[in-house]
């Protein structure tokens, strides 16, 4: 499962950066939202796969039983998800404020040019 | 194991206390614009200059205290110590936080007039200039990469925001717009990098690192995940700070933000993300054969790029925003030479020469740009070199003060920018980096003429009909006065302050 | 000394105010300090003479070797006097030259802050604090060349002379660092005394490099000399002040000051002497072959300091007992001629000497003045200038190396200075009146400064041995030591020296005679830029801007899509290869162990991608988006995370909510990308994308044992009393974390208020 999760991964990443690279804002958004959920699996990854088993200490012991999920990275990318929320909404409004001054979406039309 | 683990450090309220009263000001100043809307201006410049400066005394206050870390399992583990608290509440953290705090307080100053003339909302700016500066402050102490991107996010949001400050303004809207999805993008590689050094340590807090890397036997795959995380780190820096690649946001989100705005964030980001930069790599010394290349060659070609496009240009604040990426470029060499320093013997090169840089480099820079948002008018910012013609008839104070931030900026003596970098040329010079001291060198020789431009801009009789210069008000007039004593303050007692950074 | 120069400094500021409150009185009163500062430099002369340097030390930047240590033995003070005393004169002239300005008062402050700065070059003995001074220098030079700031010549000529006299400035700088850090000491006594060490060092050359081209530069030394004559934009008191008597010296200074510790190698002494000589040449060629009086005297000031150049080249005694002489026979002769041509063009309008002639009826005492001068730089007997030219041939003789080449350049040079001096000093005034020219009356103020400089040049001829006794050679001795005294003399007698001098005349009157005849050599290309310098330098200058356009354009477009996909390709670049080549693959053991539902969950993710990726309209976009945040979701779910999990389905619903109600006018997708384009990005997109697979497969195929985990998970229950150990971490342990996250989100929040607060302008173009 380790090699297809990398592989998902690698795809989603492939899938934002390419989105990112559009003209569209929305679309550069959107593959902003792609990668926050690639970093999110690749955290969950790198802190190794370990099925159905939550970290929550049963009635009468006193830690997880092994084996059980990371609860650290888990935290982490609590974090990251609600920060990546925040951020997400942030941009939504954000395009939204500027098509409204702008009157484009397109981002090539959005530029201050040297010279 | 367990029995290894020790108590969990008391808070220690004593250094918390500045970030709380910026924090604690930011909120009272929103709350009082919610409560007596578009009446409060000056009840909330007059709540942010006390809280500054009750944040700084609060710091000051504490200033002998010895370097702790707080909030965190110191823990062992069986090959040694590992881990610490999630701040440092050091010299060099206080150092800088005075820095940002100072940084906000100029700004608070000085913007009065400029957000008047420009019709823009305080309510908002004041608070968000608070938190920014709360954020910078959280870069500088933290140990833990975590608070380090939490205090790097709320100082980078906090700025999106301020950048699109001026709604009726495509540019403004363009910058915020430009400044955020490129932020948003360095923050996440920031992040990736944050979890794959945790991957390889077990730990987010940079201690992880050395622990990492002292053992006797380094498992290979989780030195080289932390080699990638700390490679997308130095991205997540390189954005913040605008190394050349990763610079080429700086000059149009520069260029559309309020200038007001610009001022704070080419100082305050810069200072915070510097100092945020300078504890990891220490922390990464082990690293140091893979990173040092890297930074070397972002140092020449920041300073280069950053210097000859900046040739090119037009406008004052595209100007200035090139400098900033070529400044970024000298300190960077600061650091390169300071961590090359670190493996010679007979020769301890501290944090004390980026320390004074940035010093300089805020004080400059900043009254930079509050000189500049003074020809701001109704209509426009103003910043085109033309706008500046005939500054020194109508505004002989600001001009002049202009031409003194300038010059320090070119390095000229015998301003603090002179100083600051001599300092890094002599810490390269003893690292054995004499070529990138010649380059560095080089680069303040092409730097002259474009601040030379500007110089001759405000020297300059206006050629068709002159600008309207906004009347210089008590705020601007103080925070000039402010940064120029600065400039030279630090000139007259450069061992004093020295051996007080490296201390 | 500090006091000295620190009031210097302190009268510059005052000298505005001051000139409001006393007007035209304002010059002689300015005067009154430089030239007390003057007597009391030359008070200090016998006690120097005697081999006692004045030593003051003012402590600054100790870690750093920087501070403000001033050391004056006999070179210094030749120096301080010609600083003080002609700028004593040049202060008196400015207030005759400005007289009735209302705006003089920031020339004064300027030619005094320059005036203290020089000084400040002079006795430094620290070099730091030299080099600061020496910056004053330039700028100051910058800000006065620019004076007329309303005039674009006179703009584009003091930038010239910045950029030429500033980088110079900065190569010096490292040569100073750089020469300290070889010494060991960044004092030039200290230096001096440190023998050997420093031409030994590894450093050296670069140290030599650093040194030379900024006194080459600051002394307009070819190929940096053109700056100077397009200098002469300045107004006529900065004109013999700086680019004359002062500053331009400042290099050669330098090179006497450090002579004894850096000039014993070759390298040294065939630069130096070749570039004097050829300047030597150039300048005084260029000066004949010109018509603009204050162009001729700028061209022969370059020409003279070539020939100071090639006197410390030759180094050995006899040629820097000259260096002394001729420092200050050219400073009393040349400062008169310029401050003549001055007044002449003030008067007259007019500084073409072809058209002037006949003047003195009246300008008589300018006419003496001006005459005076020019026997003195023609070298007749009886004039200071004279003795000057028998010593440097006395010099050149005495060379170990190629000593009839040096005597042939200086003869060629000095005799086309007989016909510069007589087109500048005499003919104006004694030759034959040319066209009819409106003079007006000299004010007295400027005719004190031209007689008494070329009185004294007429005067010290009498007084040899006083001053070789006083200035001259405690001068040379500071430079090569107390070997043997030379005598100055004004008569040797009939000897080679004077045949030469003799013969110098001569051929200078000829060519006086035939220059005429050159006259259209002067409009020539090769007259307005000999070997090309001026173009190299344009080319140059206009070269480093098209680089720094041609960057902006393709670096800098404004492009944001650019700007990411450069990003993108040097990051990835960058981790690949460290990545990469870091990596031991073979160490890897992979796993690949799916279930069913598991692979059924991913075949959703990558519909969900690929519809994603070639969605036409927002709305199939946003719900493709939608599927692959709650597909991501299950996964959390299917592996142990059942708290994010929950987050994560509250936070996706949230975001396709809110992009539907935002979104919603946006206009339709519309592929606006070519073909190529396209393709280049999905090529960048699937190397970040393997990359990144590349990066998981490898940190995750090693079991994990983190500290942390146990840590955390051991401890939730026995100190924190919860069990779900993922809560007990946020709201706990890390509550700080989740406080900054809480911050964060409050940031983002009152952001996304603010920009929905106001309704956007009604007046903005193209609002939807």
């Amino acid at each position: 499962m380790q090699v297809v999760f990398a592989a998902i991964i690698g795809m989603l990443y492939a899938g934002a950066v390419y989105m990112m690279l559009r003209r569209s804002i929305v679309k550069l958004i959107i593959g902003l939202a792609l990668f926050g959920h690639a970093t999110n699996l690749l955290i969950f990854a790198v802190a190794r796969l370990v099925r159905y088993n939550p970290a929550i200490v049963q009635k009468g012991d006193s830690a997880p039983i092994e084996p059980f999920a990371d609860p650290v990275p888990q935290a982490l990318i609590l974090t990251a998800i609600v920060i990546g929320f925040g951020v997400q909404a942030f941009s939504i409004v954000l395009i939204k404020r500027v098509y409204q001054t702008v009157g484009t979406d397109d981002l090539d039309q959005i530029r201050g040019t040297d010279s | 194991m367990n029995s290894a683990l020790a108590q969990p450090a008391p808070i220690p309220w004593e250094a918390l206390l500045p970030l709380i009263a910026v924090a604690t000001t930011g909120v009272v100043a929103m709350l009082i614009e919610m409560i007596w809307p578009r009446r409060s201006n000056d009840v909330i410049v007059w709540v942010c200059i006390v809280g500054l400066a009750a944040a700084a005394g609060c710091v000051v206050y504490h200033w002998n205290l010895p370097a702790l870390e707080s909030f965190g399992p110191r823990f062992d583990n069986a090959q040694g110590s590992v881990g610490g608290g999630l701040f440092l509440h050091d010299r060099f953290g206080q150092i800088i936080q005075l820095t940002l705090i100072a940084t906000a307080f100029l700004t608070v100053i000085f913007s009065e007039g400029y957000l008047r003339e420009k019709r823009l909302a305080f309510g908002e700016f004041y608070p968000l200039v608070m938190w920014a500066a709360m954020g910078g402050m959280i870069m500088a102490t933290s140990r833990d990469l975590l608070i380090v991107f939490l205090g790097l996010e709320t100082l980078s949001i906090a700025l999106y925001v301020l950048a699109g400050l001026s709604q009726k303004d495509k540019r403004s809207q363009e910058s915020a717009l430009k400044y955020f999805l490129l932020g948003a993008f360095a923050s996440g590689f920031m992040l990736y990098g944050i979890s794959l050094i945790y991957g390889a340590t077990g730990t987010t807090n940079v201690a992880g690192i050395p622990a990492l890397f002292s053992l006797e036997l380094p498992d290979p795959t989780a030195v080289n995940v932390a080699y990638a995380g700390m490679g997308l780190i130095l991205v997540g820096f390189a954005f913040k700070v605008a190394l050349v690649p990763f610079h080429m946001w700086t000059p149009d989100v520069y260029q559309g933000a309020p200038t007001v705005v610009t001022g704070f964030m080419a100082a305050a980001s810069k200072v915070a993300a510097f100092a945020a930069l300078i504890r990891f790599l220490d922390a990464s010394m082990a690293m140091k054969d893979v990173w040092i290349p890297i930074l070397t060659v972002l140092a020449v070609i920041t300073m280069t790029v950053g210097n000859l496009i900046a040739l090119a240009q037009k406008d004052a604040k595209r100007i200035l925003g090139y400098s900033s990426i070529a400044q970024a470029g000298y300190i960077l060499v600061a650091i390169v030479a300071w961590a090359k320093a670190k493996g010679m013997p007979n020769l301890t090169i501290g944090y004390e020469t980026v320390a004074f840089y940035l010093i300089a480099y805020t004080v400059m820079t900043l009254g930079a740009f509050a000189v500049l948002s003074s020809a701001a008018s109704k209509g426009k910012e103003g910043t085109l070199l033309e706008d500046l013609y005939g500054m020194w008839r109508r505004a002989p104070f600001p001009a002049a003060m202009m031409i003194v931030f300038m010059a320090s900026l070119a390095g000229v003596p015998p301003t603090g920018g002179f100083f600051g970098k001599l300092f890094i040329f002599f810490d390269a010079v003893n690292a054995n980096l004499v070529w990138l001291a010649l380059i560095l060198a080089v680069n303040s020789v092409i730097s002259v003429a474009y601040y030379l431009k500007i110089v001759q801009a405000t020297l300059r009789d206006p050629e068709v009909h002159p600008t309207k210069f906004a009347p210089v008000n008590v705020g601007l007039f103080a925070t000039c006065f402010l940064c120029a004593i600065g400039l030279f303050a630090i000139v007259l007692f450069i061992d004093p302050l020295k051996s007080w950074l490296g201390g | 000394m500090l006091l000295a120069v620190c009031s210097i400094f302190a009268l510059s500021i005052a000298a505005p105010f001051l000139h409001r409150i006393a007007k035209d009185y304002c010059a002689p009163l300015l005067a009154l300090l430089p030239g007390s500062i003057c007597f009391y430099f030359i008070s200090l002369a016998p006690r120097i003479a005697e081999g006692k340097p004045v030593e003051e030390k003012w402590e600054w930047v100790p870690s750093l070797g920087a501070n403000l240590t001033f050391y004056v033995e006999g070179l210094s003070l030749l120096f301080a006097i010609l600083v003080t005393g002609i700028g004593t004169l040049i202060v008196i002239y400015a207030g005759g030259y400005f007289k009735g300005d209302a705006a003089s008062g920031r020339f004064y402050s300027l030619l005094l802050l320059f005036m203290g700065a020089m000084l400040g070059i002079v006795i430094s003995d620290n070099l730091f604090a030299l080099f600061v001074f020496w910056e004053l220098t330039s700028i100051s030079s910058y800000l006065l060349i620019g004076y007329n700031h309303k005039d674009e010549e006179s703009r584009s000529s003091a930038l010239q002379a910045l950029i030429v006299t500033g980088g110079g400035g900065l190569a010096l700088l490292a040569g100073f660092v750089l020469l300290g850090m070889a010494a060991g000491s960044f004092e030039i006594s200290a230096i001096n005394q440190s023998g050997p060490e420093v031409v030994h060092h590894s450093l050296y050359p670069l140290v030599v490099i650093g040194v030379l081209v900024g006194a080459f530069t600051k002394s307009a030394q070819f190929p940096f000399h053109f700056w100077l004559p397009n200098a002469m934009a300045a107004p006529a008191p900065v004109s013999a002040y700086l680019h004359s008597a002062t500053m331009v010296k400042a290099g050669v200074f330098l090179l006497a000051r450090l002579h004894p510790s850096i000039a014993d190698t070759p390298v040294f002494v065939w630069t130096v002497s070749i570039v004097g000589a050829m300047t030597m040449l150039l300048g005084a060629v260029m000066g004949a072959i010109s018509t603009d009086m204050k162009r001729m005297l700028a061209y022969t000031t370059v020409s003279i300091l070539g020939c100071l150049t090639l006197l410390l080249g030759v180094g050995v005694e006899s040629a820097l007992f000259a260096f002394g002489v001729l420092v200050l026979a050219h400073a009393l002769y040349k400062g008169t001629l310029f401050l003549v041509a001055g007044t002449v063009e003030k008067l007259s309008g007019e500084r073409n000497v072809k058209h002037l002639g006949g003047l003195f009826s009246r300008l008589p005492a300018l006419g003496i003045a001006g005459s005076l001068a020019a026997m003195s730089m023609i070298g007749v007997p009886l004039f200071f200038g004279f003795v000057a030219k028998e010593a440097i041939y006395e010099a050149a003789l005495k060379a170990t190396n190629m000593s009839g080449l040096w005597i042939a350049a200086m003869v060629v040079s000095s005799a086309l200075f007989v016909a510069v001096a007589i087109l500048v000093g005499i003919k104006p005034f004694f030759g034959p009146e040319v066209r009819e020219l409106t003079v007006k009356k000299a004010p007295a103020l400027m005719l004190v400064g031209p007689l008494m400089l070329s009185v004294l040049g007429f005067a010290f001829f009498f007084l040899p041995d006083l001053l070789g006794k006083y200035l001259i050679h405690p001068s040379s001795a500071a430079v090569i030591g107390d070997a043997n005294i030379i005598v100055l003399k004004s008569w040797h007698g009939l000897n080679a020296v004077l045949g030469l001098s003799v013969l110098t005349i001569a051929i200078g009157i000829v060519i006086y005679r035939f220059l005429p005849k050159l006259g259209s050599v002067s409009e020539s290309s090769f007259a307005k830029d000999p070997f090309g310098a001026i173009s190299v330098y344009e080319r140059s200058l206009a070269g480093v801007l098209r680089f720094g356009q041609w960057q902006a354009s393709t670096l800098q477009n404004g492009y944001l899509r650019k700007y990411i996909l450069l990003t993108i390709c040097v990051t990835t670049a960058f981790a690949g290869i460290v990545f990469i080549l870091h990596t031991n693959w073979k160490s890897l053991h992979l796993t690949f162990d799916l279930r069913v539902h598991e692979a059924a969950l991913i075949i959703v993710m990558v519909a969900a991608v690929a519809i994603l990726v070639r969605a036409s309209s927002r709305l199939t976009a946003i719900v493709a988006l939608g599927v692959l945040g709650y597909a991501v979701a299950l996964v959390f779910m299917l592996y142990g995370a059942p708290d994010l999990t929950m987050t994560q389905l509250c936070i996706e619903t949230l975001s396709v909510v809110l992009f539907v109600f935002v979104l919603y006018r946006l206009p339709q997708f519309i592929r606006l990308s070519r073909r190529r384009t396209r393709l280049r990005d999905a090529i960048v997109a699937s190397c970040v994308g393997a990359l990144m697979a590349c990066l998981v497969l490898v940190a995750s195929s090693e079991p994990a044992d983190s500290h942390l985990r146990q840590y955390y998970s051991t401890k939730a229950y026995e100190e924190a009393f919860g069990r779900n150990v993922v809560n007990v971490i946020l709201v706990d342990f890390r509550a700080l974390d989740t406080l900054g996250e809480i911050t964060v989100l409050a940031v983002a929040a009152i952001g996304v208020f603010a920009l929905l607060k106001l309704r956007p302008p009604a007046d903005t173009e193209g609002a939807a």
